[in-house]
């Protein structure tokens, strides 16, 4: 598990990293690199800015964002009531959608003439939006789902008697909440917020494509300006991506940190699945109405937009009737087109990718549960970096490691094959997976497996009897993620699709870049709403079964 | 329980050697690689010669690959038809293509590369990563303000010109007399917080037009235009397609894009007007060079050849997505709509290519102002 992971995550970055000590180590030439490139961080003020103002937007979206999701997912978990469905849906959409969509529709829904004042007539909502604060807020509008996730999946198991005695103690069902269970999800909280503050620091298309009022340069911009350059720097690359991962183990170490002590393996023979309950009347109610105003927000913004962009004659003129039209939808069916062809490889490669990745996933999140390995903490943090990192720079650490000629003897070069996709694919979707798995785990006492072995167990069957049973939530809910978001993951697919072999993603980007913008939205709205649609379906066929069984 | 702690501790130790292992070999293949390498150069030069006599008669359905950042649609069946052999494409904006070819230096997989960034093809020519010394039949064709553009070394061959930027203007929200006529007009008050561009530090067509500006104005003047610019609440946008959206969502009213896009965006029916300064619009040549190392050396040329044919250019005018540009082939016609004196200014592409990494830097350095 650990070979694959090191293979998988650690071999590519490494490569980069390496490269700024040994430039030209991949290119057959040994030299030595400029250390000094590793302190130019506190000489050179665009780094220096950029570490500060990505670790202002990654903080200040980790603790709301984090908020938001995990009170959404207890409320969901909590509560019957209507359109609770819709919720998870707009969560799924929001988590696979590419960060520079969204950006575009809060963009067009917030700029000065946007639907938001030409519409509503709330001028307040330009300045509200092009700052720091409320860039912090979108991506938090974005982001959260991450936390919704992890939380969701490891409420799914309660152990109610331990509310019970509280409640016969006198305690309101507040002082329930906030003694009894919120502290008892910390890890999958953690969890969701560790996802939430990676996921932040490595976006490059949000905030710059929201920023461009008022420039607010981050770790991932400044990366990107060292790659599009030439000659190319992928030495500084290397460097700045060096404190990505820095930052992350600052965040792994805060979070083992606040769990070192505690223990919340609460789940025991008495533990019963959660059902949402009747929430009363006017409690009801007052929850759908608030959640079908979140959704309005959250997804009616970014996603309206697309669908509003993909179906204007002349986007200038606005959303007229006169100037409504399906061309762009008829277009993206017609003879030529590489949506179709696109998509397809497109599943492919994120459905095996994410049946691969779950099963060493689950793997990985095991060792890291219930092992006494020493060095498990450095692992899962390993297994996080292909999380902040951008695609691009991972995208690059690919190429070194998959392109040397001596691979090619051995019928392993695997860059410029189909392969390297599914491999860069299966590397994104690890850190989901560990980080959502490892939440459910947490909750799972050692015992249990214990108990299994002492009867004979083989490990196995442990992990197929016990475990699986208790987290296949998460389960689902990882093996999903894990397959939406490598559908769209656009930056390592646009550097390592092989020859003739575009992608869905790629495809939608070449059109964006051709200025068909009509076209591309029209593409990402079928696309995501395919994708979606499949996903909804497979979470509903695997936990019926489960209801059944 | 205490059986499955060993056992557990066995496995994961177990575990932990072939990691250890598995990264000690990782960190020991590139030394391995460089003295392989080291013991092939000679061999290298041998296998050029031979190449040399292969050149004659390439293997039919011999296939090349090509790496290049428009054209993608129409250009691999309209050599294929032409002359039987497959193409090969990949596609990408123009850093995307760059970081290729630079990522995949020590075993290239590109044996074309045909894109419209001159100064950075110079800048791969200069690290002897293309072949040189080789004259295509058609580059007789070649209009004289081309023929300046190949090096002394012949290492690459333009195809076409177009311009980086021109200004373009929405109708609904500026009136002809209130719009930009040239690029000194950009800095005037009237515009202020009304300006949308791209940024070069992260878009590629960018580049070629600010370096004209840095070229023609010297680096401070150069500077003094933009800072003076960014100073105004000129927005910088990350893309040409962020610029463009800007402008059709009126965020922006004026803004400088590139040539295509603009056009394209006409021919959309949005209200915008372009505009040709009549200094001249800042260009950018489209060039084509060869892998030094290919494999397929004679179908390459072939293939370089071929985008130098009149024939050729005036299809890619007629039927390509990047169409309006200047060709570099005598004879062929420009589209008709596209601005009939439009007079393009072309960085030189050592200058351009020499301080690439300033201009740059200078602008990424400007996003903390």
């Amino acid at each position: 598990m650990t070979i694959v992971l090191a293979v998988l995550v650690l071999f590519p970055l490494a490569a980069v990293i390496v490269q700024v000590l040994l430039p030209g180590i991949f290119f057959g030439s040994l030299n030595f690199g400029e250390i000094g490139l590793l302190l130019e961080l506190f000489e050179r003020p665009l780094w220096r800015k950029s570490l500060e103002n990505s670790l202002l937007l990654g903080l200040g979206t980790a603790v709301l964002g984090t908020l938001l999701g995990t009170v959404l997912a207890m409320a969901r978990m909590q509560w019957k009531f209507p359109g609770a469905r819709w919720l998870d849906a707009a969560v799924w959409v929001l988590f696979i959608m590419p960060s520079f969509i969204l950006a575009q529709g809060w963009i067009m829904f917030s700029t000065g003439n946007g639907l938001a004042a030409s519409v509503f007539g709330w001028h307040w909502v330009t300045a509200a939006v092009f700052q720091p604060a409320g860039l912090i807020v979108i991506m938090t509008l974005s982001k959260f789902p991450l936390a919704y996730l992890s939380v969701k999946a490891a409420m799914e198991w309660k152990v109610e008697m331990l509310s019970d005695a509280a409640r016969l103690c006198g305690a309101s069902p507040f002082k329930v909440w906030r003694t009894v269970q919120a502290p008892l999800l910390l890890p999958a909280i953690l969890s969701g917020m560790a996802l939430v503050f990676m996921d932040t620091i490595g976006d490059f298309g949000l905030p710059s494509a929201v920023a461009a009022v008022y420039r607010f340069p981050t770790l991932p911009y400044s990366i990107y300006s060292a790659i599009y350059t030439s000659p190319i720097r992928f030495d500084m690359a290397g460097v700045l991506s060096l404190y990505l991962v820095a930052l992350i183990a600052v965040a792994m170490l805060l979070q083992f940190w606040v769990l070192r002590r505690s223990r919340y393996d609460i789940l025991s023979g008495r533990a019963v699945p959660s059902v949402p309950k009747p929430a009363g009347r006017r409690m009801t109610w007052a929850l759908a109405i608030g959640n079908a105003l979140f959704l309005l927000v959250v997804i009616g913004i970014p996603i309206g937009s697309s669908i509003v962009t993909s179906l204007l004659k002349i986007q200038t003129n606005g959303l007229t009737a006169s100037n409504l039209t399906l061309e762009n939808y008829a277009s993206l069916l017609s003879e030529g087109s590489s949506l179709l062809p696109g998509l397809g490889r497109s599943l492919l490669i994120a459905g095996s990718a994410a049946v691969i990745g779950l099963i060493v996933g689950l793997g990985a999140s095991f060792v890291l549960s219930y092992s006494r390995f020493r060095f498990k903490r450095g692992i899962e943090t390993a297994s996080l970096i292909s999380f902040a990192v951008p695609g691009v720079v991972l995208g690059i650490g690919y190429i070194f490691v998959w392109n040397q000629p001596w691979l090619e003897n051995l019928g392993i070069r695997l860059y410029g094959k189909p392969g390297i996709l599914v491999l860069a694919a299966i590397a994104g979707a690890i850190p989901v997976i560990t980080r959502v798995m490892t939440g459910a785990m947490a909750k799972v006492p050692e015992s249990l497996l214990d108990a299994a072995q002492l009867q004979g167990g083989s490990l196995i069957s442990r992990i197929r009897y016990i475990l699986a049973p208790l987290v296949r939530g998460a389960l689902i809910s990882a093996g999903l993620a894990a397959f939406g978001a490598c559908v769209f993951d656009l930056a390592v697919n646009s550097i390592l699709f092989p020859p003739n072999f575009e992608t869905l993603p790629v495809a939608i980007d070449d059109a964006f870049e051709d200025l068909r913008f009509g076209y591309a939205s029209a593409a990402t709205v079928a696309g995501g709403g395919i994708v979606v649609g499949i996903m909804m379906i497979l979470e509903r066929l695997l936990r019926r079964k489960e209801a059944s069984a | 329980m205490k059986l499955w702690k060993t056992k557990s501790a066995a496995t994961l130790g177990l575990l932990l050697l072939t990691f250890t292992t598995a990264c000690g070999s990782g960190a020991s293949q590139p030394t391995a690689q460089a003295s392989t390498d080291a013991a092939a150069t000679p061999a290298a030069t041998t296998s050029t010669e031979t190449k040399a006599t292969a050149d004659a008669k390439p293997a039919a359905g011999e296939e090349i690959t090509v790496y290049l950042n428009d054209f993608d649609a129409v250009i691999g069946d309209m050599f294929e038809k032409k002359t039987g052999y497959k193409l090969n494409v990949v596609v990408g904006n123009g850093a995307e293509i760059m970081s290729r070819v630079e990522a995949e230096k020590g075993n290239p997989q590109w044996d074309v590369l045909w894109i419209d960034s001159m100064p950075s093809v110079y800048g791969l020519d200069q690290k002897g990563q293309l072949l040189q010394d080789w004259t295509p039949e058609n580059a007789g064709n070649l209009k004289e303000s081309f023929e300046a553009q190949v090096p002394d070394d012949k290492s690459y061959y333009p195809t076409g010109a177009h311009a980086a930027g021109v200004l373009v203007y929405n109708t609904n929200e500026l009136s002809e007399a209130d719009a930009p006529k040239s690029w000194e007009d950009l800095t005037k008050d009237t515009y202020k917080d009304l300006i949308g561009t791209a940024d070069p530090a992260i878009a590629a067509p960018a580049y070629p037009f600010v370096s004209w500006f840095f070229e023609n104005k010297g680096m401070e003047g150069g500077q003094d235009y933009f800072g003076t610019m960014m100073k105004n609440g000129m927005r910088v946008y990350p893309k040409n397609p962020q610029v463009a959206q800007a402008l059709t969502a009126g965020e922006v009213d004026v803004a400088m894009l590139q040539e295509t896009n603009a056009y394209s965006l006409v021919n959309a029916g949005e209200p915008i007007e372009i505009i040709w300064p009549e200094e001249g619009a800042p260009g950018s040549v489209r060039v084509a060079a060869i892998q030094k190392d290919t494999k397929h050396a004679a179908v390459a040329k072939e293939f370089v050849n071929f985008l130098l044919d009149p024939e050729v250019q005036q299809q890619l005018i007629n039927e390509g997505d990047e169409s309006y540009f200047e060709p570099s082939a005598e004879g062929v016609e420009t589209k008709e709509d596209r601005e009939q004196d439009a007079k393009l200014n072309i960085a030189d592409a050592a200058w351009a290519s020499e301080h690439e990494a300033e201009i740059k830097q200078w602008f990424a350095d400007q996003a903390i102002q």
